[in-house]
Formats: C-alpha cells, structure tokens, sequence
C-alpha cells in the first residue's frame, strides 16, 4: 500500500470533472463581457467574423466613444448621483433602523409594519405619481430629480438596517449607556461602527441600484449634460444602431467602474449578506 | 391611585432617560419616514384615486369611476396579450433561475482550491447594468453578426434571427434575463448553503449518502427557506420588468408584440400616450395579481412543510 | 462485530509542527469498549475519525476485523458514529433521523418501522418519534443519536464525547445507560472522551493519548496502580497524585524531615527521581512527612487536604495533597504527619519514565 496507489483514487476524478463544471459555468457568466471585449476592438468588417481576437485592435473604437458621448460628464452624473444618494441612504436608513430597533417611542411598531408593508409595493404603482410629483416641483431635468427621492432613505434600507441592529448583542448598547450617552451618541459612536457588514451591503446595493437605473433617468432627464452613463449608452444604441465596435467600447467602458467596485467589495458584500439574513 | 397621580407619574416618564430616548426615536425616524410617506405612500394612495380618473395632466381630470377597469379586462385586446406575455416570460425566467442556481450553489459550496476565483467570475453579472447587458446581448444576438449565430454556423445550422423573428423574441428575452438573475439567486442560495453545519454531511456520509443524496436531502430542504425568498424575489422583479425588454427589444414590445409585457404596457400608457389614469388602473391590478401570488406561495410553502412533517408517521 | 486496529497510523495537518496522529498503534478486540481518553489536542478525536473515513490517514493502516479500510468511503466501513453535538438533520424527525441511513440502503419500509421502533424501545423515545430534534431536551437529542446509530448494526460504534453537552446529573445517569447498552448489544466500541472518570468507569480498557502519542492502553486498574509514566500517572484519578522531584542522597530521598529508602537499583543509575503517591494512599497521623495545612476541602464522606511538606528546618518545599476522613479533618493551618501506605509509591525518572 504506498502513495502511488493513492494517488489515482476516484478523488482525482472527481476532482477534474469538478473543475471542468466550474470552468464551463464562469466561461458562460463571462462570455458576453468578452465576447463584447473582442467586439470592441474590431473594425466594423471584421465584427461580422466569429474571430475572438481581432486582426489589429482598435483602440481608436474607444476613443470614438468620447467624440460620440459627453462620457466624463456622464460619467460624474453618474457618481454624484449614486455617491449622494448611498451617502443619504446609509445615514438616514441606519438612524431609522436604529430607532426602529432600540429606541421606544408611540407607535413604533405600527409604523414599523406600515413599512414592511410597503416593501410590497410594486415600482409600478409609484413611479407615475412620483412622475407627476417631480413634474410640479418643477424638478424635472435636474440634478434634484435624481438625489432628492432616495435621499432621505427607504423603506428597504431601514428594514435592513433595523435587522441587523436587532443581532447587535443589547450590552453594547447598555454599557454606552452607563457611561452617560445620549442616543445619537450611541448611534453615531458605538452602533454605527459597528454595523459595518449591513451598511456595506446597503451602500454597495443602493450605489448599484442608482448607477445602473434606466427608467427614472428616461422619465426625468431630457439634457445630456446631466445625464447619466446608463442613459447615455441607450441613447447612443439608439442613434448609432450599426456602429457596433463603438457601442461595445461604450459598454465595455461603463463596466469597468462598477466591476472595480465588485472586484473590491465583493467579499464584505457577500458576507454582509449573509450576517443581514438577506437570504430569508 | 388618585388621577392626580396618574398624571403626575405620566408626566415624569416623559421627562425621565425613557421619555428622552422616545423623543430621539420619533426624530431619528422623522426625515427616513417623511422619504418613504412621500415617495411611498402618497404616491400609493394617489395611483389609486387616479385609476378613477381620466387624466393628462394637461387637461384638468375627469372621474370615470371603474371605466379604465372595465376596459382594461373587457375591451383591450393588448392586455390579454401583455398578461400572457407576462407569465410565459416570468416562468420562462424564475424556473430555469431556481433550477441553475440550486446546481451553481451546489457545486460553488466546496473548499478546494481556487473556489474564491470561481466565485468572483461566476456572481459577477451582478455588477453588471441591465441596460449594458441589454446592448451586449443584442449583439450576441445580432442575426448576422452575433456570435450564437456564428456558433451555430459552425455545427451547420442556418442562422436564427433572433431578436427580430416573434418566435424566438421571447425565448431570447428569457435567455438573458436568466443570464441576469442566476448570480444573484446563486449568491443567496450559497450563503444559506454555507450555514448548513459541515458534521450533518459526515453523518450522512456515514449514513451511506452519496454526493447527489447529501445534496438533495440534505442541503437542498435545509435551504428551503432561502429558496422561497429567491422564488418570491425572482417572480415580483420578473412580473414588473421594463429595462432589459425595453433595450433588448425596443419600446413597443418587440416584433409583432412577441415581448409585450406589463411593464412595457404601462410604460407606453402612462408616458407615450400620457394616459395616466388608465395606466394607474393597470399599475394597480398588476399588484393585485402580485399580491395574490405572494400569499398563495406563502400559503402553499406552509402546507407542505406540515405535509412532509405528517409523511413519516 | 469486528475488532479495530491502528498499525502504524499517523495524520499529519501541513500547518501543524507535529503530527496530530503519531505512529498510533492500537488494538481493539471485537466486542470490546475502549474508550481514548487525553486532554485537548492529544489526537483522540483525530484517531477515531480516522476509524470512520473522515480523516484521511497520511500513514500507516486501518484495519476493521480482517479488512484494510485504510482507503474505503466512510458509506463502505460499516461503522456508525455519535458525534459530539449529535449532528441529528434538522428538518427530519425522530423516527425519520433514525431511518434515514437504511432507507439510503435501500431496506423495507416495514422493516425499517420496525428496527426504529426496536431502537426507540431501549433508548426511552417512543413518544418522541415525530418530534423534530428542536423541539427536545438536549438528553433526548443525544438518545436520538444514539438511537440512530443503533439502528443500522453496524460492526463498530464510534462515540465522540457525547456526554460532554450533557449536565453533571444527566451525565452520570446516560454513562451507565451506555455502557450496559453496549454490554448487551456487545457491539465493538471506540469511545473518545476528555474526562478520566468517565474513561475509568465505562472502558474494559483505556488508551491514554498526549500529543498524538499513545502513552499507555491497559485496564482501568492497571493505569491507576503502574502508570508507565508521569503523564498517565498525574492524568488518571482524582485529585490527582502528587508528584515530587527530589535529588538522591545516600540511596534515599528526602521529604521533608522524613526519608524514604531507594530501592539499589535506581540509586546506582540517577542522582534525582520523581516520587508519586495517591492523596488516598497517605494515613494521617503516626510517621512520615510532615505537611503544614493550607486549605482543607470537605465533601462529606471524604476530606482533602491541601497544603505543602515541611521541612525540618520550618523551611516549606513542594505541595502536597492528602485524603482525610470526612468526620473531623485537622483544620486549616495546623501541621500533621502523613504515613504513606506501602507499596503505593511510585518512582518515576527526570524523564517521566517509570522506575522499577
């Protein structure tokens, strides 16, 4: 009996068509990424050849983009709008979250229900109202038609929120107390803190959520000058239906960002999912 | 105790640490409550009252009491159409979701090397917009240069167009929106794969379980509940969704109406042809039938779980 | 019903500067109980899930009965394991917990029924059976786990300190339910605990393991009255037996004031030694060492006393603990003599290794 002999036990076996599995699944959930990649830097003849690499890249295809779209400008539309609203959202959904969690006051728990309730409510139902109510405030093709709404929070972010202040152990907060805090000191010097899985989580997704919004950016913007990237890019498939390689190199550039952010959040992300009970 | 006292010991509370951490309660909920009455329950209330009414904001409304319901579900040939689109697209799309990602989740929740690499390749479609996937995909599959048809021409099949013909609209439609929500499910599906203790596997592995056994009776009812979450979360976004037909198949539902949906219904309604009450009264009998939907799975996942709980005795 | 045996067998973690496992080899006769006992880390619990396949066994076999299983899937060993914390699968019920492994095997429905009710029967969970495990006390749960390996008759049972969850009372109580369970089914059985009481009251013998080395496999007896070393010397009995270093002078050591003869043989190989005694085997009153009282423990029936030798010159050396009657201890700090009942010493080297 020696390690040779080991060595070809069905493990191995196992161990290939394991890793041929994993190889198969990652190459579908890229290969339209890459497949968009290649495409980005091919002539306009050469998009029609089932090539993965072009013949000579064509780097000009991105430069075409700039000339074709106010990209930077798009692109910090794109930031302060998600940056403003993340920043709101954490802060007023983890102070809600909080109150809703810790602080008694009257009708606490009604209002907490009336809020799940409205968890329910489909974007449908809201959005005409939230239309018309833009429209009257005279927002409508501003900066202001984009932060003001998610500003103050959500319902949402501080269900989130409140969950997880509620797995917050009660001494944390007891001894904090003892030593003479008032709430928002308690809030913003020792729960804050500590709660950073949830507000990862709750930041990550309400960036992702504003940067990547189509329908509200259409009702409301009409000027590209503050417009954002997801706007923009539909904007120009619309007017340059056949110019693909530019298209792709649009896409492929307004990816990156955002896959920065995943490369580097990812695992807090993830994990903040699973502490926030996210998954039921 | 006099009602005097009852007063008097009423008016200390308030004062007292308790009374000071109700007041920083109501002002700590005040500006998040005032966002969600505004942008939720106002507009709730007054899509409503709208549904009532024939409006375009230009012209002042006109009350029509249930006319819009009426002809939503007896006059509008569209809405049967949408309705139906709906469902085929929201099954189309959540069976084959749970189906991959249970599977995915599967075979992501193992410790051999180079798992995180797989991990991070595999979610993230996550990270990627809806409307960028949309534009991407339309050039997958563009009939003459995408690159499925370019596949398929090499195993000698004639080129299928796609996105154009109302037969395959739909199917392509479904394909990426799979492509979409599988991550996402795969992330909540692991997760809770991850809080199944490792020493119920080497019982079962002691037990006699095989690799598929563990899974199926093991990982998979002990995971129930994220499942239901995945399945409830998957058919309300699948029910409402605008962004990926919108850009995938343009604004008018696709060819021949192949991909008219609800949301696409309510789009052209509301913001074409500035018919808001009428597109008010779909928007609210598409929560009607969300809501129905929600409590009939809350309901049926109750009774099976009392029904397998009988099943042994 | 097989016997269990290590030759050989070691489990090395590429973190770790020493094998978990080392080189154990370890016989156990078919039908036999014994039980590895040690403190944390020692490998006893490494070893027997290298019996079960949960371990991979770097070197070295495992043999059950006649069979090398050094390689065989954990579903091809027939063995059966309680684990620590049960491991009982949530959302099954008793009944369902029990039958699961024979349903895998593919066994009649009617047959399964029947071996459950059986189990359920011996263990005292026949009005459990459709409970889930959470909605029972932590002793039913451990029952159930028992049941469930009960159940399939495998040809060995493996135990992974299953009382250790249990309280104090509950504990004594399932110890004997365990060990004259397995005295009737007499199935062969490798029991893993921490506790010495537990090792020396349930064990026909017991296997000693520090650092992923076996010091000593003998009858309970024998480990209490020839420990091969200081380590099984100090680990076995309660409190534990005292253990002084002392140089050689004039083939005798020196407690204290009082001097104890060096057999010839052991004065003419070392110039220092460790003497052992039981606080049990040290009479107060008559000759020998003095000690100075500094703490008396009374427990009713017994009385120990805990305090240090002293020397002639009121210097106080090593501490030193005896057994009292429980009817009137000497107080806290008064001075006694305590006479060392022959043939209860034990001399051990600078080593640890037992002399004589």
């Amino acid at each position: 009996m020696g390690v040779a002999q080991r060595a070809f036990k069905p493990n191995v076996l196992r161990g290939v068509v394991l890793y041929a599995t994993l190889t198969v699944i990652a190459t579908c959930a890229l290969f339209p990424i890459l497949w968009a990649m290649s495409g980005s830097l091919k002539t306009a003849g050469e998009v029609t050849m089932p090539t993965l690499f072009p013949a000579h890249p064509q780097w000009s295809n991105y430069r075409d983009v700039f000339a074709v779209m106010p990209f930077w400008r798009m692109f910090f539309n794109s930031v302060l709008y998600a940056g403003c609203v993340s920043i709101g959202q954490v802060f007023f959904c983890s102070l809600a979250g909080y109150a809703f969690a810790r602080l008694r006051f009257r009708g606490r728990d009604t209002l907490f229900v009336l809020y799940l309730g409205t968890l329910m409510v489909p974007l449908t139902v809201t959005v005409i109202p939230q239309f018309i109510l833009m429209r009257v405030a005279g927002l409508t093709d501003t900066p202001w038609a984009m932060i003001v709404p998610g500003l103050f929070g959500s319902a949402f972010g501080t269900y989130l929120m409140r969950q997880f202040f509620r797995t917050l152990p009660d001494e944390l907060e007891e001894a904090a107390i003892l030593d003479g805090c008032s709430p928002w000191q308690i809030y913003w010097r020792i729960l804050l803190p500590h709660a950073k899985p949830a507000v990862m989580v709750l930041a990550v997704l309400t960036w992702v959520n504003v940067w990547n919004d189509f329908l509200w950016p259409l009702l409301m913007i009409q000027r590209s000058s503050i417009a954002t990237l997801t706007l923009g890019l539909v904007r120009m498939q619309g007017e340059y239906t056949a110019r693909w390689p530019v298209l792709m190199a649009a896409s492929i550039l307004i990816l990156l960002p955002l896959l920065l952010v995943y490369a580097v959040a990812q695992r807090a992300f993830i994990r903040g999912i699973a502490v926030t009970g996210l998954g039921g | 105790m006099t009602p005097i006292d009852a007063t008097a010991t009423a008016v200390a509370r308030r004062r007292g640490p308790s009374g000071r951490r109700a007041r920083a309660g109501r002002i700590f909920v005040a500006p998040n409550l005032t966002a969600v009455a505004v942008f939720m329950l106002f507009p709730l209330g007054f899509s409503l009252y709208m549904s009532f009414h024939d409006w375009d904001m230009f012209s002042p409304a006109k009350f029509v009491g249930l006319a819009n319901y009426r002809s939503l579900f007896a006059e509008d040939p569209l809405f049967s159409i949408a309705l139906r689109n709906t469902v085929v697209y929201t099954v189309g799309t959540v069976l084959p979701t749970v189906l991959i990602s249970l599977a995915v989740a599967g075979v992501l929740n193992r410790k051999i090397k180079g798992i995180a690499i797989f991990r991070t390749i595999i979610f993230l479609p996550l990270a990627v917009s809806s409307v960028v996937m949309a534009v991407v995909w339309q050039f997958v599959f563009n009939t003459n240069n995408g690159l499925l048809n370019i596949i398929l021409g090499w195993i000698g099949i004639d080129p299928i167009p796609w996105l154009v013909d109302p037969k395959y609209a739909m199917a392509s439609l479904c394909i990426v929106s799979v492509w979409r929500s599988v991550p996402f499910a795969t992330v909540i599906l692991l997760a809770a794969m991850q809080g199944v203790p490792e020493n119920l596997y080497e019982a079962a592995r002691l037990d006699g379980a095989g690799e598929l056994r563990q899974f199926v009776s093991i990982t998979v009812p002990l995971i129930r509940s994220a499942v239901s979450f995945v399945v409830v979360i998957s058919i309300i976004h699948a029910f409402q969704a605008f962004d990926l037909v919108y850009v995938l198949t343009g604004r008018n539902g696709g060819p021949e109406t192949a991909t008219y949906v609800l949301g696409i219904m309510l789009f052209q309604h509301a913001f074409a042809f500035l018919e808001f009450g009428y597109a008010s009264a779909l928007a609210w009998v598409m929560f009607a039938i969300l809501l129905v939907l929600t409590v009939v799975q809350l309901r049926l996942g109750r009774r099976r779980a009392a029904q397998e709980e009988r099943s042994w005795a | 019903m097989a016997s269990v045996t290590f030759e050989q067998a070691t489990r090395r973690y590429s973190s770790a500067d020493r094998p978990a496992v080392d080189r154990l080899d370890l016989s156990v006769g078919d039908g036999e109980f014994v039980v590895l006992v040690g403190p944390s880390g020692c490998g006893k619990t490494t070893s027997l899930r290298m019996i079960a396949g949960l371990e991979t066994v770097d070197s070295g076999r495992i043999l059950i009965g006649t069979r090398d299983v050094t390689d065989a899937d954990p579903k091809d060993r027939d063995v059966a394991m309680v684990f620590q914390n049960y491991a009982l699968y949530p959302h099954m019920s008793v009944a369902q917990n029990m039958g699961f492994a024979l349903k895998i095997a593919g066994i009649a429905k009617s047959e399964i029924r029947e071996r459950v009710s059986d189990a359920a029967g011996l263990l005292d969970l026949e009005p459990y059976l459709d409970r889930k495990p959470k909605d029972l006390s932590g002793g039913q749960r451990q029952r159930v786990a028992m049941g469930r390996a009960i159940v399939r008759r495998p040809q060995v049972f493996l135990m992974d300190e299953p009382l250790s969850n249990l309280d104090a009372k509950l504990r004594v109580q399932t110890r004997n339910q365990i060990a004259g369970l397995q005295r009737r089914l007499g199935i062969t059985t490798v029991y893993v605990t921490h506790d010495q009481v537990e090792a020396m009251t349930m064990g026909d013998r017991v296997a000693v393991l520090r650092d992923g080395v076996l010091q000593q496999c003998a009858v309970p007896r024998e480990l209490y009255r020839s420990p091969v070393n200081m380590f099984v010397a100090e680990f076995i009995g309660s409190p534990a037996m005292n253990l002084v270093t002392l140089p050689v002078v004039d083939h005798s050591v020196a407690l204290g004031d009082w001097s104890i003869p060096v057999p010839r043989e052991i004065t003419d190989t070392t110039a220092g030694l460790v003497i052992g005694i039981r606080p049990e085997h040290l009479d107060v009153g008559g000759t020998g060492v003095e000690m100075q009282i500094d703490m008396v423990e009374e427990l009713g029936a017994d009385a120990y006393l805990y305090g240090r030798i002293a020397g002639s010159d009121n210097t106080f050396g090593q501490p030193i603990v005896a057994r009292a009657g429980g009817q009137d201890p000497p107080p806290r700090g008064s001075r006694v003599r305590l006479h060392p009942q022959p043939g209860h010493l034990h001399f051990f080297d600078l080593d640890g290794h037992r002399l004589l």
